[in-house]
């Protein structure tokens, strides 16, 4: 632990630097601004394939809600077997046909509740949109303002001032094709 | 001339002479003898202030502490509510009680700037009518100096401070024969070479620079540039802070940004630091004000107590990468000097004191505009970079500055005391 910060910075076989030379070299690098503000992301479109798939379970459960609450005695047939059976239905709804009615209602009220959610999402996901736009809007004009900002530091530059070597800008803009500053601003 | 009389090059008085031999005619007179059974010599120091302060003050203290290594060290100084004889250390201090006050050190600086800019300085004379104005307030409180003086008798006398012709003149009160060394302490260059301090370079028959840069200015300004020696300063790194790094930033990969500033203050090293924390959000990066410590990182501020101890600056410094001083000291940037002795690079404003180190001492970065500030900053993240410049910087250090007993050995062979003999070590 001692010696942690010389083994990681300490590199005794490295080239010696010319602290003048290097600074010169650092300044010639950034004669021309290589720079513009940050693109903002695309879109993410993934939110209309859920939406759709959300859509059809929907669809699904409008129609298939309703479950059978009465006894059809035509369903039982004919016979000694289809007697035994409306019998057996006819006492089986009895006894749970208060409990099947509650339940059908109970799976009404739950579509509602999907209904309305899905009103809800949609909602929220519209908004989120919105916001994601906004946030968009406001990535560009923090660019923009970061393009000022470029600007001004260019600005400040003493050799800019003398008319640096390097810089190659013409009236209608760098001749070598880079990014002058003020094209920066205007990139967003 | 004695053999072992330090050569300061003016004809010993008889006087002079038996005061060596330790005959205690004041309770200061020390009881250390040259091997031959003399005395040591009396060097008097005359400092505006006594205290560690400011760069100057500790400067000046490290030199007393050198001499005291081969001599009686008197300081003599304006300072005190009343005039008053006191140790401090191995120093006797004499307090006039006539402090120099700010307002007085103010305007005679803001009229050697004023003076300087308006180029009325081109014959190498001032204007008349400013040399009183100079001097209101900053001569008359070395009045009593004199009286001091008389009583000490001293066989040398270092004034600390090129702008002190109040002091020259209680010296040549007392004695116009007695040799003077002078510590610059030219923290402004224009100052150095102001006419009206002439006569003080005149008289010194020795002058003490701290850099390389004020050593140049003195001997381009003055005659006889053999005079103006270079001394360095007596700073060693602190193996401890290396042993443990400081989590105040919470890491090791760090850049440490030095502003000497309240935060909330209008000042253009608050705006820049600013600007450095906008520019690097994905490094951490610690920045120390005046008033706070503030770790910057992904865009998080965290504020936590200042650093007041030179320890933890010193640990802090140990394990950044860089060291961007914004405001280094104005005489030798001492901060700058800690930070290479533990091998960290440093970046600093073009012009200040600290170029030396970066530029001399191939040590760091320099910038004259806060673009050329991000350039450096960004540059030194590259780890073959700031190794580089680090290993260079550290090797700058340790040989300017970094051996107390080479200070030493400067300081006293440059005002003429080499050959006498050493006492206990007494750095202040």
């Amino acid at each position: 632990m001692a010696r942690a910060k010389d083994q990681k910075d300490r590199r005794p076989n490295g080239p010696a630097i010319d602290p003048t030379e290097f600074l010169e070299q650092l300044k010639e690098g950034h004669q021309v601004l290589q720079w513009e503000p940050l693109p903002p992301p695309p879109p993410n479109r993934t939110i209309g394939v859920e939406q759709d798939r959300n859509r059809a379970s929907l669809e699904y459960l409008h129609h298939h809600w309703q479950l059978p609450h009465t006894y059809a005695p035509e369903d039982t047939g004919g016979g000694a077997k289809g007697k035994a059976v409306g019998l057996f239905g006819r006492l089986t709804f009895r006894v749970l046909g208060r409990y099947l009615r509650e339940e059908r209602d109970l799976l009404s009220h739950m579509v509602q509740v999907n209904e309305a959610l899905e009103r809800r999402c949609d909602q929220l996901t519209l908004l989120i949109q919105q916001l994601h736009t906004e946030v968009l809007n406001r990535q560009v004009a923090e660019a923009r303002n970061q393009a000022v900002l470029a600007v001004w530091l260019h600005s400040r530059l003493p050799a800019d001032a003398a008319g640096a070597p390097g810089t190659t800008s013409t009236p209608d803009g760098p001749a070598d094709g880079a990014v002058s500053p003020g094209d920066a601003a205007r990139t967003r | 001339m004695s053999p072992d009389r330090p050569a300061t090059g003016r004809t010993e008085p008889a006087a002079r002479t038996d005061r060596r031999t330790g005959g205690g005619d004041h309770p200061w007179r020390s009881t250390r003898l040259w091997p031959d059974g003399r005395g040591l010599p009396t060097v008097a120091l005359l400092a505006p202030t006594w205290g560690p302060a400011s760069e100057e003050g500790w400067m000046t203290r490290q030199v007393a502490g050198a001499l005291a290594t081969v001599a009686d060290v008197h300081v003599v100084t304006p300072q005190g509510l009343g005039a008053d004889d006191r140790i401090d250390s191995v120093f006797a201090v004499h307090e006039l009680g006539t402090p120099l006050t700010r307002t007085a050190e103010l305007r005679r600086d803001l009229l050697i700037e004023a003076v300087t800019a308006s180029g009325a300085t081109g014959g190498g004379r001032v204007p008349a009518a400013v040399g009183p104005l100079l001097d209101r307030g900053v001569v008359d409180p070395w009045a009593g100096a004199s009286d001091v003086l008389d009583r000490l008798r001293p066989d040398l006398v270092v004034v600390a401070g090129h702008q002190h012709v109040g002091a020259i003149d209680a010296v040549d009160r007392a004695d116009p024969d007695v040799p003077v060394a002078l510590l610059a302490l030219g923290t402004d260059l224009d100052s150095l070479d102001f006419p009206h301090f002439d006569r003080v370079f005149d008289r010194a028959g020795s002058v003490l620079a701290v850099t390389e840069t004020e050593r140049s200015a003195v001997a381009a300004a003055h005659p006889r540039p053999e005079r103006a020696h270079r001394i360095g300063a007596p700073m060693a790194a602190n193996d401890s802070a290396l042993s443990e790094p400081n989590p105040w930033v919470g890491s090791t990969d760090y850049a440490i940004i030095l502003t000497d500033a309240h935060s909330e203050a209008e000042e253009e090293v608050v705006e820049l630091a600013r600007l450095i924390r906008l520019s690097f959000p994905e490094q951490p990066i610690g920045i120390s004000y005046r008033d706070v410590f503030v770790v910057w990182h992904e865009g998080r501020w965290s504020a936590g107590w200042p650093v007041e101890r030179s320890s933890d600056l010193g640990r802090l410094m140990a394990w950044s990468r860089m060291t961007v001083d914004l405001r280094p000291g104005p005489l030798f940037a001492r901060r700058c000097v800690d930070s290479l002795l533990f091998g960290t690079p440093i970046i600093v404003p073009a012009g200040s004191r600290a170029q030396e180190h970066a530029q001399r001492g191939r040590g760091g970065l320099w910038y004259s505009s806060p673009g050329e500030l991000m350039w450096c900053i960004e540059a030194l993240f590259d780890p073959d970079t700031r190794g580089a410049l680090g290993n260079q910087g550290r090797a700058y250090a340790e040989e300017e500055y970094g051996s107390t007993d080479r200070f030493i050995e400067r300081v006293v062979g440059a005002v003429g005391l080499a050959g006498a003999p050493a006492g206990d070590r007494a750095a202040g």
